[in-house]
């Protein structure tokens, strides 16, 4: 019996050598000019990842932070990440944290815990970052909050309470845009006070916000689709989305651009400041900052999970994630859009992109 | 709804593994080797038919015919009781996957835990209690972690396509749990206390009775464990612990009492009950921040039966059920609660075909009646009904042939039509050897064994009326296979006896039901999409030893099941012909039990390849190999007791896994129980 025993440990440590090997090609993260391509991964499964792809190289590493911090996961739902001087602050939502790595290396600088449902990172200076972060469980949210940092401690020194569920906000001439999406408004912070200056209403459920050539605040409003907050969950109202321009010293005088039907999404602005991108109905969208009206036609008939404009030569960036259980890709388009360029597979559920 | 999410498929090139899976085969055929060296036969058990049941039970004018009898050339897994005994503080997961080593999806100790046998998901196999389904109208899939094992007296597993034989949900298996009337005059009973790591604490009773025409058992047993064992997590600066939070099995009960009643000469009434009620945390995941989810399960489970031999030699059975199974969860104020009533009845008749076989035709009725809060205000009710015939003839006492039928009217339409045909056939028994008593299917020899089956899957009432999305006009999943396999006895003397058994599998599930979001507006919904194939090799070997007062028994099992999408549309985006996620390719177990003097001891080692995570063949659990061990000791007291001393070790190895992402497994761990039996 005993030989049958060490006959069984046997072929059994010889299978437990055939565990699937990693298959990314190096141990470091691609030379810059590069791009973070952040995958969300499966809810639960404390599996998001990084992607790090070198522009020039075309290497991918797949799982950055796993790969150079020891085999580390990052955690659960990888929601965004923003750049302050040579740190990256990546919030990852379900686990109520913000994990800083240095850029480009990606090791591993800190983790900034408790900070409850973390939505998105913008940073007014190389030492003072803001996260978004919601409050309340989705049966009843409350008023979220804006998360100061210092990025040089690492901590969080203030929070701001802004309105439910505040999501992409931007950094501008020292006042903070952050759009407040479970209710109608921007809030606006004066960076240097910490402080709500100002509550600007806009359209149902801001979720971006970005400011163009002209110093114009553009807010891009899904519109609201009120779920039952208990199962069936049925659908029990909504309100078209709409896109809102307004101008930073005078906030109340908006074009307000209404969509017909549907939920638009992704609101992006090119390197110049001149272009909008946005998806909507299973499409990406193309528009000028000096139009007064949405397009009618499509600029890539795809829909996609992420955007990004390359700022060094404007190549597009399209995440496609074909569903929780499966790996996603992201394509490259040309500047002017056409025909996909290549496309590299990533973990599952990729969603953004952060170049460096 | 999230729950078929998960419950999906993955990856894997197997040409690449090739060179581990030879070597695996080659150390198991040493292990087989060694294992024949000894030789002095016995005869081996089989409680499953009727011819061995004959002497134990002295007045068997009702003896019930059971299904497996219908079953032949399909391979089946039977527990021990003297093993099920040493698990009675348990539930059917520790059986199921610490011993048997099934593969079984397992969220954490108490926590959702569904079993894949042959590849299949964890709708695929039929739970069946007392000849009844038992899985939840709703999900259409069973939490083993909620099946404790005091309720009943049997367990054991048929693996492949059995729809014929179980109705619904029988197609990578079924799990066929029953309470079996003990009707040893006299009196009966046992109380036992049990205390293990992080805050296990449980108990169970059981009092047994039987008179000439009365046989009745109450057995009950509750547990409660805190789950707050530690963890270790990799993090940039190196494994940092952690303890593990919101994942306390707050209570778990059993209570099951049955009564056997002989009724004249030749009736029996039988009456079951099975109440279980568990009250757990729901653990979301390690990387889960701030979830407090909890969930209340209770079933209710009652059947009556009626049992009578005609003149003829025949036998009419009717039962009627009623069962209730409540899930009350709720996370962060958010709540969903769900409570389905099923009344079932079911008829047959089994009449004897001269000496050499046996028909029975049957009738089952199911009605449910569901209120669930994913479904709307409005409760839900459905019907099913089925047909069955099954026939076992043997033409010669060395050829066994099962042909077996079955037609289920469901409210979309009819399931396919489920025929099965099994053969069993002793290519070759010794002469001369001392079993010549034995009936032929029992004796020392080579067996070839083959079957082909027919099943179906109906669809659950979530895939039905779930709002949004539900889908009322799916089509039930089609299933078909066929197995063909050796077993060979060694041994017929009372000392020795080795069972060998080898079995090949294939078989596929067509119109498998997927979550897509196809449905109005986006929703998920389920569609009748996929057809994934599986295939594999099953092969094990028992040992039982009996010396003096010794009596040994080891068992080594290994399978390789190779399980891929095969067919899909494309908006189903995972990928075909990889390797389905939560199939590990390899599994292999070895047990041994002792019995010497007042002493026992048992160890399991089960060992699972890597398992994909998503259906990508991309992320994956390690492998990992386990060891669980059962030390015993029992002292005679006077007037008939006894005072009998466990300690069990779970995961002795202290291995560090995952048994799903981000569910870190618990560490060694340790139980005591402490029984006092009177008989």
């Amino acid at each position: 019996m005993k030989k049958s025993l060490l006959a069984l440990l046997l072929g059994a440590t010889v299978l437990v050598g055939c565990d699937p090997k990693n298959e990314d090609a190096g141990p470091s993260v691609p030379a810059s000019p590069g791009v973070y391509i952040l995958s969300e991964g499966q809810f639960g499964k404390g599996d998001g990842t990084i992607s790090a792809f070198g522009t020039a190289s075309k290497a991918l590493l797949t799982d950055a932070f796993g790969t150079i911090n020891n085999g580390s996961a990052l955690g659960d739902v990888i929601q965004d990440m923003g750049i302050a001087g040579t740190q990256g602050y990546i919030c990852v939502n379900a686990s109520n944290k913000v994990e800083v790595v240095s850029v480009p290396d990606f090791k591993s600088l800190a983790t900034i815990r408790n900070i409850r449902q973390p939505r998105y990172f913008a940073a007014t200076s190389a030492t003072r970052g803001y996260v978004t972060s919601w409050r309340g469980p989705y049966t009843s949210y409350q008023p979220g909050k804006v998360m100061v940092l210092n990025l040089t401690t690492n901590t969080v020194i203030d929070s701001i309470t802004v309105g439910r569920n505040p999501e992409q906000l931007i950094a501008l001439n020292g006042l903070l845009y952050v759009p407040n999406s479970y209710d109608n408004t921007v809030s606006i912070i004066d960076a240097a006070t910490n402080k709500v200056t100002s509550t600007v209403t806009v359209s149902d459920g801001p979720r971006n916000v970005v400011a163009d050539q002209a110093g114009n605040i553009w807010a891009l409003c899904s519109g609201f689709t009120v779920y039952n907050t208990v199962s069936p969950y049925n659908v029990i109202s909504s309100t078209p989305g709409a896109l809102v321009r307004f101008a930073a010293a005078s906030p109340a005088t908006q074009l307000k651009l209404a969509f017909a039907g549907g939920s638009p999404s992704q609101l992006r602005i090119s390197p110049d400041k001149t272009q909008l991108y946005y998806g909507f109905n299973g499409a990406e969208y193309k528009m000028s900052t000096t139009a007064t009206a949405l397009p009618t036609t499509p600029f890539i008939r795809r829909n996609f999970n992420g955007f990004g404009i390359d700022p060094r030569d404007n190549t597009l960036y399209a995440a496609v994630s074909t569903g929780y259980t499966t790996n996603g890709r992201f394509l490259r388009y040309p500047a002017a859009g056409g025909a996909v360029i290549d496309s590299f597979t990533v973990k599952v559920g990729p969603n953004g992109f952060v170049f460096y | 709804m999230v729950f078929k999410f998960l419950a999906k498929s993955a990856i894997g090139s197997l040409g690449r593994r090739r060179g581990c899976v030879l070597a695996a085969l080659l150390a198991a055929g040493a292990t087989a080797h060694a294992q024949t060296a000894p030789s002095r036969p016995t005869a081996p058990t089989r409680p499953d038919t009727l011819t061995t049941r004959a002497h134990r039970l002295p007045e068997a004018q009702v003896r019930a015919v059971r299904p497996e009898r219908f079953a032949v050339g399909s391979r089946r897994l039977e527990v021990d009781s003297a093993v099920l005994a040493q698990y009675r503080g348990g539930t059917a997961t520790d059986v199921l996957g610490g011993r048997l080593g099934l593969y079984i999806k397992n969220y954490g100790p108490g926590q959702l835990a569904t079993i894949s046998l042959r590849g299949t998901a964890a709708q695929h196999t039929a739970v069946l209690w007392n000849g009844l389904n038992i899985m939840l109208p709703t999900l259409g899939q069973n939490d083993l972690s909620l099946l404790p094992i005091s309720g009943n007296t049997q367990l054991a597993v048929q693996l492949g396509p059995a729809a014929a034989l179980y109705g619904s949900g029988a197609v990578g298996g079924a799990i066929v749990l029953r309470t079996e009337p003990d009707w040893r005059p006299g009196l009966r009973g046992s109380v036992q206390a049990d205390a293990g790591s992080f805050g296990l604490r449980g108990g169970n009773v059981e009092a047994r009775a039987a008179s000439a025409t009365l046989a009745v058992r109450v057995a009950a047993s509750y547990r409660q464990a805190q789950n707050d064992y530690p963890y270790l997590v990799r993090e940039p600066a190196g494994l940092v612990r952690y303890t593990m939070q919101n994942a306390a099995l707050r209570h778990q009960w059993s209570f099951s009492p049955d009564l056997a009643w002989r009724v004249g000469a030749a009736g029996e009434l039988t009456a079951s009950v099975w109440l279980t009620d568990a009250d757990r945390e729901i653990q979301q995941g390690t990387s889960v921040a701030g979830s407090n989810a909890r969930e209340i399960d209770q079933s209710r489970r009652l059947v009556l039966g009626y049992r009578r031999t005609t003149s003829g030699g025949g036998q009419w059975s009717v039962r009627g059920a009623w069962f209730e199974d409540i899930i009350n969860y709720s996370d962060q104020g958010a709540i969903s609660n769900s409570r389905v009533r099923t009344t079932q009845s079911q008829a047959d008749y089994t009449a004897p075909l001269g000496p050499r076989g046996s028909l029975r035709l049957g009738l089952e009725a199911q009605h449910f009646a569901a209120l669930v809060d994913g479904y709307g205000d409005e409760p839900i009710a459905e019907n099913r009904a089925a047909a069955f015939a099954l026939l076992r003839y043997d033409p010669r006492p060395t050829l066994r042939l099962s042909a077996n039928l079955r037609q289920a009217a469901l409210p979309a339409g009819l399931a396919p039509l489920t025929p099965t045909v099994g053969l069993e056939w002793d290519v070759y028994q010794p002469l001369n050897s001392a079993s010549d008593s034995l009936p032929p299917a029992q004796r020392p020899g080579l067996t070839l064994k083959a079957s082909a089956a027919r099943t179906y899957r109906a669809p659950t009432l979530n895939e039905r009326y779930w709002r949004p999305g539900g889908n009322p006009d799916l089509l039930a999943e089609a299933g078909g296979g066929y197995e063909v396999g050796l077993r060979h006895r060694l041994g017929s003397a009372a000392h020795l006896a080795l069972e060998t058994e080898l079995t090949a599998f294939s078989q596929l599930v067509d119109n498998w039901v997927q979550w897509l979001p196809l449905g109005a507006g986006g929703a998920y919904s389920p569609r009748n999409l996929r057809q994934v194939r599986s295939q594999g090799l099953e092969a094990s070997s028992a040992l039982r030893l009996r010396q003096g007062r010794y009596r040994g028994a080891a068992r080594i099992s290994y399978a390789f099941t190779s399980t891929q999408k095969t067919q899909g549309i494309a908006a189903d985006t995972d990928p075909v012909g990889v390797q389905l996620a939560y199939v590990p390719l390899h599994r292999a177990t070895f047990s041994t039990d002792h019995a010497w003097r007042g002493w026992l001891a048992s160890t399991a080692f089960t060992f699972s390849s890597f398992a994909y995570t998503d259906a990508s063949a991309s992320s994956f659990l390690p492998a990992v190999g386990l060891l669980g061990a059962t030390l015993g000791r029992t002292v005679p007291l006077p007037h008939h007791t006894g005072l009998t001393l466990l300690v069990q070790s779970t995961n002795l190895l202290n291995r560090r896994y995952d048994s799903y992402p981000a569910r870190p497994a618990p560490p060694r761990a340790f139980s005591v129980s402490l029984r006092f039996d009177y008989q």
